[in-house]
């Protein structure tokens, strides 16, 4: 088996509240949207050629009532638009074995999980913070085996729907030279994060400019 | 269209708040509550807070009532504007008079509207409105005199007679130098009319926000409302509410209105489920 390549990457919330159709006059998501809008135009400015996106899949039962496409790409696919960004787009979503990489950048539409307060769309879990805590470690440390390793039923359990992708992303590139973090939180008892992650040794993404801690 | 009212300019989706202060003893609603002018002051002080855009000041009742002749109506209304132009001065202040006197002097003392309610029964008021690049409401009659009550008035078709009238009195204002920006239109329901013609003005409103102009409705408590469920004045804010609703869909764009805060959030409201504005902060279901 070959290792797999270094590669830049990006990891942004799969939150629906970024898309342009469920705008308010007031943003909830400001900080949030500040931050992954940053996170990708550092991306695009990087890999302006092409971008590979691992997101997770309509959910059944959305399919069933004619989503076609997940909102993992819509998300993406809006933060790519808001890059200006112009080059090719491969979708995986949800991300199978293969990633084929070729050079692009990585733009992983994930979240944590969905039990962290009461108030949380699944309730609270008492499970849930330490799961987050232990995938933010990972990203923010660049650890791979981490993420390769993440439990798909707790995960499954604690409505974490971004393990699949955040799997893939650990099998899918090498240890990053460096690894920031631009966004930790879960605002509405979801974990969101926006995470950068550089490929090329010598450089530090919280050195770059384009994004801004919320 | 951008809406220029004097010195404030909205945008071409802005609804307004046009809200109610009367400088009287004896209107119909608030029974002279603000006749003293530091209650009048109070009532702008709310007003505002509660995010009306607009105050229009009156001196005299519309309906029946004693004299009000040009000086007393100046005396309860010039000095006021004054008061409330030199404390809110990102306030439009719109005067509801009839009289061109009043509006030159309501102008002179900082107005930015001339709410001529009366549809233009003393056409000066349109050249005042032009000297002073104030804006002017034109409103329908039907030709009734100013404080006067209709009886038994008739229209072969109600809204066209409202359309052709208002757009002919606008167009007349831009001939005589009022900005087209700064001109509103009024099918003035209950003012010569009967509930069945400021129903079916309602009903049709979407006849006159197609001529282009912006619409003014004035709505709050009136007769029409209160005949059509039965409820004297003090009980017809539902209806009242339901009808700036109906309004708000056809796309009028300023409500003058007594109460402002349930108003504004009716009109608000309706604006988002029609999809002209989005909503103040929409989580639910989306996190």
């Amino acid at each position: 088996m070959t290792s797999p390549p270094a590669a830049d990457a990006v990891v942004v919330p799969a939150t629906p509240l970024l898309l342009p159709g469920n705008r308010s006059l007031r943003d909830p998501v400001a900080g949030v949207r500040a931050a992954a809008e940053g996170a990708v135009r550092w991306l695009a400015r990087r890999h302006p050629e092409r971008v590979v996106v691992l997101g997770a899949g309509a959910d059944a039962v959305d399919r069933g009532r004619g989503v076609t496409r997940p909102a993992s790409l819509r998300v993406a696919r809006s933060l790519l638009a808001v890059a200006g960004f112009a080059g090719r787009v491969d979708e995986h979503a949800p991300p199978g074995e293969d990633l084929a990489l070729g050079g692009g950048g990585l733009l992983v539409v994930a979240d944590g999980t969905a039990r962290r307060d009461p108030e949380a769309p699944g309730r609270l879990d008492p499970r849930a913070a330490g799961f987050d805590e232990a995938v933010e470690t990972a990203l923010r440390h660049g650890d791979v085996a981490a993420l390769r390793g993440l439990d798909e039923a707790l995960g499954r359990a604690l409505l974490c729907s971004g393990v699949p992708a955040l799997r893939a992303l650990g099998s899918g590139v090498a240890r990053p030279a460096a690894a920031h973090v631009d966004y930790a939180g879960h605002p509405f008892g979801v974990q969101y994060w926006v995470v950068r992650w550089s490929g090329r040794d010598g450089e530090d993404p919280a050195q770059d400019a384009g994004t801004r801690r919320p | 269209m951008t809406l220029q009212l004097g010195r404030h300019a909205f945008d071409d989706d802005a609804t307004l708040m046009m809200a109610i202060v009367n400088r009287t003893p004896d209107s119909f609603y608030d029974r002279g509550a603000t006749w003293a002018e530091d209650l009048a002051f109070d009532r702008v002080a709310r007003v505002v807070e509660e995010g009306a855009e607009i105050v229009d000041i009156g001196g005299v009742k519309a309906g029946h009532g004693d004299p009000v002749d040009a000086a007393e109506e100046q005396h309860r209304v010039v000095g006021f504007v004054a008061r409330v132009r030199a404390s809110y001065p990102d306030l439009v202040i719109s005067v509801d008079t009839w009289r061109a006197e009043v509006g030159r002097a309501a102008c002179e003392a900082g107005a930015d509207l001339l709410n001529d309610a009366w549809g233009g029964f003393d056409p000066g008021l349109a050249e005042v409105a032009a000297e002073f690049g104030a804006a002017l409401v034109c409103a329908h009659t039907g030709g009734l005199a100013p404080r006067s009550t209709p009886h038994r008035v008739e229209y072969g078709d109600v809204v066209r007679d409202a359309v052709d009238s208002t757009v002919a009195q606008a167009e007349r204002a831009v001939r005589v130098g009022v900005d087209p920006r700064s001109v509103l239109i009024d099918p003035a329901h209950d003012f010569g009319k009967t509930t069945f013609h400021s129903l079916e003005l309602t009903r049709r409103l979407s006849e006159m926000t197609a001529t282009g102009w912006p619409v003014l409705v004035s709505l709050s408590n009136k007769d029409f409302v209160g005949e059509t469920l039965d409820l004297p004045v003090g009980g017809r804010l539902a209806g009242t509410l339901a009808v700036t609703a109906l309004s708000a869909l056809a796309g009028a764009r300023v409500f003058r209105v007594h109460e402002v805060a349930p108003s504004r959030q009716v009109v608000d409201m309706v604006r988002s489920v029609a999809g002209w504005r989005l909503p103040a902060r929409a989580v639910r279901g989306l996190a």
